[in-house]
């Protein structure tokens, strides 16, 4: 019995060592700043539906959700648009989160005083906008997402 | 959020306990409650923790380096990982007597099942693939009806986990029950999993795996000759 538990501590162990999805760190570029300006001229302009994920890299809860943003973007990101927004981080924390979960992917901004999901009417980390194309809001998911809301509303996205 | 997840789990735990003191002394063992309450419990509790470790490590996520991920339960749950480790915790638990604390605890495991799902009306997740049927739901704000897929699950578990109650009172051989029980429960999977929405592959290869395996003991449970229990009821 102890060596069966040992074996599987260790077969833990190893795939935790095991990388993950985590791309380096050199390959991310510093984020583009931007405003809430940028932001609802970039939704007006956009054809596609957009998934808009609001985080940071301080935020446990984001460290959960990124996974599923990924996934997200790799199924559907043919469809719809993902963006992240990076709220009241530094640019080496932002990046590191990026290569970590491997959302580069898609683009991400930087939005260091957190006035893009204010404007947005949006408030705390995480965030998730569903917008139509042309920027009307959809949806707006507080916290984390898990991956049954997340392909709902991004089907609710596709079906309009 | 995470509060909605929590209702959903006490709605499964309130009705799985529900079902053991409604069956001690009819169809299960008076004594054996206690022993089937905490076993299952302890299923849970280390299937929701293997799941969630193995979804973190599939994510790329150490939970080594992050240990305070383990609780973002809501993040993702691994369902093979945690349906396996929650079936060999039980199994090791009740290692003394396996087949018929298996069978006692089966429909309470089901109605739990089908209170969890029920419980997608907390966490406003019950909703599938679109659908013309009259009682096709539309999400606030949608013009889009759809399947309310889990409200299907939860109901198909209640029937299930119903039937295995019944089965019981024929005093079928041990383990029959827990079979029967797995196999309906698989196919209830089976059956609304391509109602379902998510992200990447489907898991119906899996519960194709559980049902095959859960005939197969089944089959295994009905030729062997009548064994007597150390909880007779």
């Amino acid at each position: 019995m102890k060596k069966l538990v040992g074996a599987f501590m260790f077969a833990t162990l190893v795939l935790v060592a095991c990388g993950g999805r985590s791309v380096s760190i050199a390959d991310i570029e510093p984020l583009e700043p931007t405003n809430p300006d940028a932001i609802q001229a970039l939704l007006a302009d956009s054809e596609q539906p957009v998934v808009l994920n609001v985080w940071a890299s301080w935020c446990g809860p984001c460290r959960s959700e990124a996974p599923l943003l990924r996934a997200a973007n790799e199924e559907f990101g043919q469809q719809v648009r993902f963006i992240g927004v990076d709220v009241r981080d530094s640019q080496d924390g932002a990046r590191t989160f990026i290569a970590e979960f491997g959302l580069n992917g898609f683009r991400h901004f930087f939005d260091r005083d957190g006035a893009v999901p204010a404007a947005l009417r949006g408030f705390g980390v995480p965030l998730t906008f569903f917008f139509a194309p042309g920027g009307e809001l959809v949806h707006l998911h507080n916290g984390v997402i898990d991956e049954r809301t997340l392909a709902l509303q991004i089907d609710e996205l596709l079906q309009r | 959020m995470e509060f909605t997840l929590l209702g959903s789990v006490a709605i499964a735990v309130v009705i799985m306990y529900g079902v053991l003191l409604f069956e001690g002394g009819r169809t299960n063992a008076a004594d054996c409650t206690k022993d089937v309450w905490d076993a299952l419990i302890a299923a849970v509790v280390v299937g929701v923790v293997i799941g969630r470790l193995t979804a973190m490590i599939s994510a790329g996520t150490s939970p080594l380096s992050h240990p305070g991920d383990i609780l973002i339960v809501r993040a993702g749950v691994d369902t093979i990982a945690a349906s396996v480790a929650a079936v060999a915790t039980y199994s090791f638990v009740t290692r003394n007597d396996p087949w018929w604390l298996a069978d006692a605890a089966a429909p309470a495991a089901i109605a739990g099942l089908a209170g969890w799902h029920g419980g997608c009306i907390v966490r406003d997740a019950c909703l599938g693939t679109p659908s013309d049927l009259p009682w096709a739901v539309a999400q606030t704000g949608s013009l889009v009806s759809r399947h309310p897929v889990e409200i299907y699950t939860a109901l198909l578990l209640l029937v299930t986990a119903g039937l295995t109650i019944w089965w019981k009172l024929h005093r079928p051989r041990p383990g029959v029950v827990a079979a029967l029980g797995v196999a309906s429960v698989a196919t209830a999977r089976l059956v609304t999993e391509p109602l379902r929405l998510g992200l990447g592959g489907d898991l119906l290869w899996w519960y194709t795996i559980a049902l095959v395996t859960a005939l197969a003991v089944l089959a295994l449970r009905l030729r062997r000759n009548t064994e007597k229990s150390r909880h007779p009821i």
